[in-house]
């Protein structure tokens, strides 16, 4: 088995995994072998250079609790999906599709859920104001020199170090 | 005036009508129901009392036109009986559950809310009876009619007192049987012809209910014939003279107050209108005057089959005379509102029943209909015959 | 138009009925459309959409400061209005590393557990509305009418009363609170035996119920479900227990669960459920700090930073909110992860081979919000 690329942090209580794309499901399929067995939520967000997917996990019988995120740029914005081992995020992943443009490959039902199905624009996205029109002088952020899931101090991703 | 009136600048104050949560009057309520239960006393004594004698009395039944007269006369009379009963139990329906369930019910029209269904039917009688596109129109409009008729052609069958009754039918159970069923087919075809499919649903559940609980209810009015050796109603009410006939057919008199709450489409056996499932049921697309049709309905079968239970096991008009001649005109006023107090008894253990209970399944009232009450009707038939073998060889 | 608003029939199937149920039916709690396949009255196949009351409040609560977010977090969940704050607020609290004062714990608890009643007394009356009878219906609201007055004369409002804040609540409450809750428990503590009477205890309920929508325990924590559901599928799966957050590991409480997983566990859980509470809010009436701040040192403008999840157990289950703050005014991302959005993926599982009926019963015992699916 090849080294899965991730950077894991403790912030309260929780692990957190920041993880390179290629590994996401990887080193979700090993979290769920340690035990994770429920799914707490998934989020779709747009962090202003790219997309990121957030996943909550939790450990019934463990009580641990994890937190596993990745970012993708905005013109691939796909990871694979993983409704096959936690059900649950089924419906979560939908929404984080029909929110913020996410794509999820193989998940079995790759529909809008709240939104019209013939919906142009994901809401979400910083590039438009709460009234769904494009923010003119909305620019994408470049991607970081050094992604969060690498093992750099100097450029760890702000949004990240809230316990510092 | 450029601006909306504030409500202190208003020249005509609202006025509080009818109910002031601070002063209940429950004295006027009483009297406001007492009320409409002598007007309905009244209207009994009409119909079942002052006509059929006075016809009787003069011969003019004899005569053809003298009986069309009376045909026609005690035809009006029974439609205008049964609205009555209808919008009186429909307001005590609405009263009751409103007592049951701590609030006060209807309020604002007449004393106490007594003409809340006057104004509700005068409401119906306004509204547009639309009818969607694809419904199959005869039948559609067809049915309502079919299961008012069939409701209001039963009164013709009750006697309320020794002689008051407007047709002495030689085969009255048989004919209670065939015409109750055939309201069951007005309710079918509604559902059927209005291309709705919580329509369509409700016509099924409706013919699978009302088939099923027609054939004990056939049954338990059967035993009670096999029992008092006659199909006549007031032979079986002469028959109760020593006993009711609640205590020897016991199991039949179950047998006939579950499937006539199921007849009556009354929760827990609300199936075919049940509109947490299938929105209105049969009557989906009904509106207007036919939809009140079909509610007026099933509020006279409130009030037919108590009766008919009354007249089958509860001894009728049985009750003390105090001295009167059982056939002079005071006991028969005296008779008919014994079998009036009767049914109001039962009526009142129906609407609480209403008031209690959830609802069944479709398959849990299948189940009970074809594996309880079939078998304990059979059983109740059986009793009956062997009462009466054991009280014929005495 | 939101499509596909039919599901295809089966090619050469002519016996199969595809039926719309909602979003405007009668017993769909809200605005929810089940697509469902019938043969007969047995449900063959069932999809169900929702978004009829999609408001995006994410959207909405990104162009908000973090004190103008609380009063929407309400508006989720708008049967237990006020457990909807509680999540975000301690998130926002763990960031800004706010401590909260004795007092103010037990006061959020006691109005935590009030709304869970008050919540499981709706779900109660509609619930039993669904299975057919009208009168738990009313008994239920007049009951959940005092718990609406304690909120308005403490908060001023009554459904959605924006009471907790960063730090505590809002305003103390008044001198007669305690004695007036007091009051209130010993009155429903009356009233709790006409609700076995009327609903666990009743034989046509038992008939409607048990063995009805059996969810397996595997499948119900794969799925994601919480709360009452996933505890009556044998699950002691409680966020209270869990991870507590304000007193709760003060208090002693049991997790009511059952192992059948059908509907007639998922009511008793709830039953019980208003037990717990009651016993809760008395032992919190006991042990409430007389005196004492009612809201701890909070900086006047929030600005936190960092990205926390908490979760809260409110009425419907497992509620947790998602923030995302890079230290300005406004929040990067919040996301709420509502229970009954997670609970209602279980409709295909819980439909496919059920009566009609049944789905109805399973609906209610599921109980779902719309306002808070939707978001």
């Amino acid at each position: 088995m090849t080294e899965l690329r991730f950077k894991k942090t403790t912030e309260f209580d929780e692990e957190v995994y920041a993880v390179h794309p290629e590994d996401y499901r990887a080193l979700l399929e090993a979290l769920k072998s340690e035990g994770f067995d429920y799914p707490r939520s998934l989020t779709g967000m747009d962090t202003g250079y790219g997309l990121r997917v957030v996943v909550h996990l939790y450990g019934i019988e463990s009580g641990r609790k994890a937190t596993v995120y990745t970012d993708v740029p905005y013109d691939a914005p796909e990871v694979p999906s993983v409704t096959d081992l936690w059900p649950g995020l089924e419906w979560f992943e939908r929404e984080a599709y029909d929110l913020v443009g996410l794509r999820f490959a193989g998940h079995p039902d790759h529909r809008r859920i709240l939104l019209e199905e013939d919906w142009t624009l994901h809401p979400l996205l910083k590039r438009y104001d709460t009234g769904g029109y494009l923010l003119p002088d909305w620019q994408p952020a470049p991607w970081p020199e050094t992604p969060p899931w690498q093992e750099e101090e100097a450029a760890e991703e702000s949004q990240e170090g809230g316990e510092a | 005036m450029s601006r909306m009136p504030l409500p202190t600048e208003r020249l005509v104050q609202p006025k509080l009508v009818g109910y002031d949560p601070t002063h209940p009057r429950p004295w006027l309520e009483r009297i406001a129901y007492a009320l409409f239960f002598s007007a309905l006393w009244v209207m009994v004594v009409l119909a079942y009392g002052v006509v059929p004698t006075v016809f009787r009395h003069y011969g003019w039944l004899e005569s053809p036109w003298g009986f069309a007269a009376y045909a026609v006369i005690e035809a009006v009379l029974a439609f205008l009986l049964a609205a009555v009963v209808a919008l009186i139990l429909i307001v005590v329906l609405r009263k009751y559950l409103g007592k049951v369930q701590e609030r006060v019910g209807p309020m604002h029209y007449g004393p106490a809310g007594v003409f809340q269904t006057v104004f509700d039917a005068l409401k119906l009688l306004g509204k547009e009876d639309f009818a969607p596109r694809r419904v199959d129109w005869l039948i559609f409009r067809l049915a309502p009619a079919i299961v008012f008729v069939s409701a209001f052609m039963l009164m013709v069958a009750i006697p309320v007192a020794p002689g008051w009754l407007m047709a002495d039918l030689d085969v009255g159970l048989l004919y209670i049987v065939a015409v109750s069923t055939l309201g069951a087919y007005g309710v079918v075809l509604g559902g059927l012809s209005q291309g709705n499919k919580w329509g369509l649903l409700g016509a099924f559940r409706a013919g699978a209910q009302l088939v099923s609980y027609e054939v004990p209810l056939a049954i338990a009015l059967l035993s009670v014939g096999v029992y008092s050796g006659s199909l006549r109603f007031v032979d079986i009410v002469e028959h109760q003279y020593g006993l009711w006939h609640v205590v020897p057919l016991f199991i039949s008199f179950v047998v006939y107050l579950v499937a006539s709450i199921a007849e009556l489409k009354a929760t827990p056996f609300d199936l075919p209108e049940a509109e947490s499932e299938i929105v209105a049921g049969y009557n989906t697309e009904y509106s207007g005057m036919s939809f009140a049709f079909f509610f007026l309905a099933e509020f006279v079968e409130l009030f037919l089959l108590p009766g008919f239970m009354v007249l089958l096991f509860f001894g009728g008009w049985h009750g003390p005379l105090f001295g009167l001649d059982p056939q002079s005109f005071a006991a028969g006023m005296l008779q008919s509102l014994y079998f009036l107090l009767k049914v109001a008894v039962w009526v009142w253990i129906y609407l609480w029943i209403r008031a209690t209970l959830p609802r069944f399944r479709d398959d849990q009232l299948m189940d009970l209909a074809w594996k309880g009450l079939l078998p304990l009707s059979l059983v109740g038939l059986l009793v009956a015959a062997l009462l009466r073998i054991f009280l014929e060889v005495l | 138009m939101r499509g596909p608003t039919t599901i295809d029939p089966v090619p050469g199937r002519t016996d199969e009925m595809i039926i719309n149920m909602g979003p405007q039916h009668p017993a769909t709690h809200g605005v929810l459309k089940v697509v469902v396949g019938l043969d007969g009255e047995r449900i063959t196949r069932a999809v169900p959409h929702i978004g009829f009351l999609h408001r995006n409040h994410e959207k909405i609560e990104e162009a908000r400061t973090y004190s103008q977010i609380i009063s929407y977090a309400d508006r989720m969940d708008y049967v237990s209005g006020l457990q909807n704050e509680l999540p975000f607020i301690l998130a926002v609290e763990d960031l800004l590393g706010v401590e909260v004062p004795k007092r103010a714990q037990y006061l959020r608890v006691i109005f935590f557990e009030l709304f869970r009643i008050a919540s499981h007394l709706v779900w109660l009356g509609t619930g039993m509305l669904d299975l057919g009878a009208i009168t738990p219906f009313l008994y239920t609201f007049r009951d959940r009418e005092m718990i609406l007055d304690l909120t308005e004369k403490t908060a001023g409002a009554r459904m959605l009363p924006n009471y907790y804040t960063f730090g505590g609540v809002r305003r103390d409450v008044h001198p007669d609170f305690f004695k007036d809750v007091a009051e209130f428990l010993d009155f429903f503590e009356t009233r709790l035996p006409d609700y076995y009477a009327l609903v666990l205890d009743s034989p046509v309920f038992q008939a409607r119920a048990v063995g009805v929508g059996v969810l397996s325990k595997e499948r119900a924590i794969a799925r994601g479900a919480s709360g009452p559901v996933i505890r009556a599928s044998g699950v002691p799966y409680d966020v209270r227990k869990a991870e507590p957050y304000d007193a709760y590991d003060e208090f002693e409480f049991e997790i009511p669960t059952r192992p059948e997983g059908d509907v007639y566990a998922r009511f008793w859980v709830r039953f019980k459920e208003m037990e717990e509470s009651v016993k809760i809010i008395r032992q919190a009436l006991e042990k409430v700090p007389k005196v004492g701040p009612y809201k701890g040192k909070v900086p006047p403008r929030v600005k936190p930073k960092g990205a926390r999840y908490r979760a809260v157990e409110i009425a419907r289950g497992h509620l947790g909110t998602y923030v995302v703050a890079d230290g300005s005014e406004y929040p990067v991302r919040i996301k709420h992860r509502s229970p009954s959005f997670a609970n209602l993926q279980l409709i295909p599982d819980l439909f496919v081979g059920a009566r009609f009926a049944d789905a109805i019963a399973i609906l209610s015992s599921l109980d779902p919000v719309f306002g808070e699916v939707d978001r």
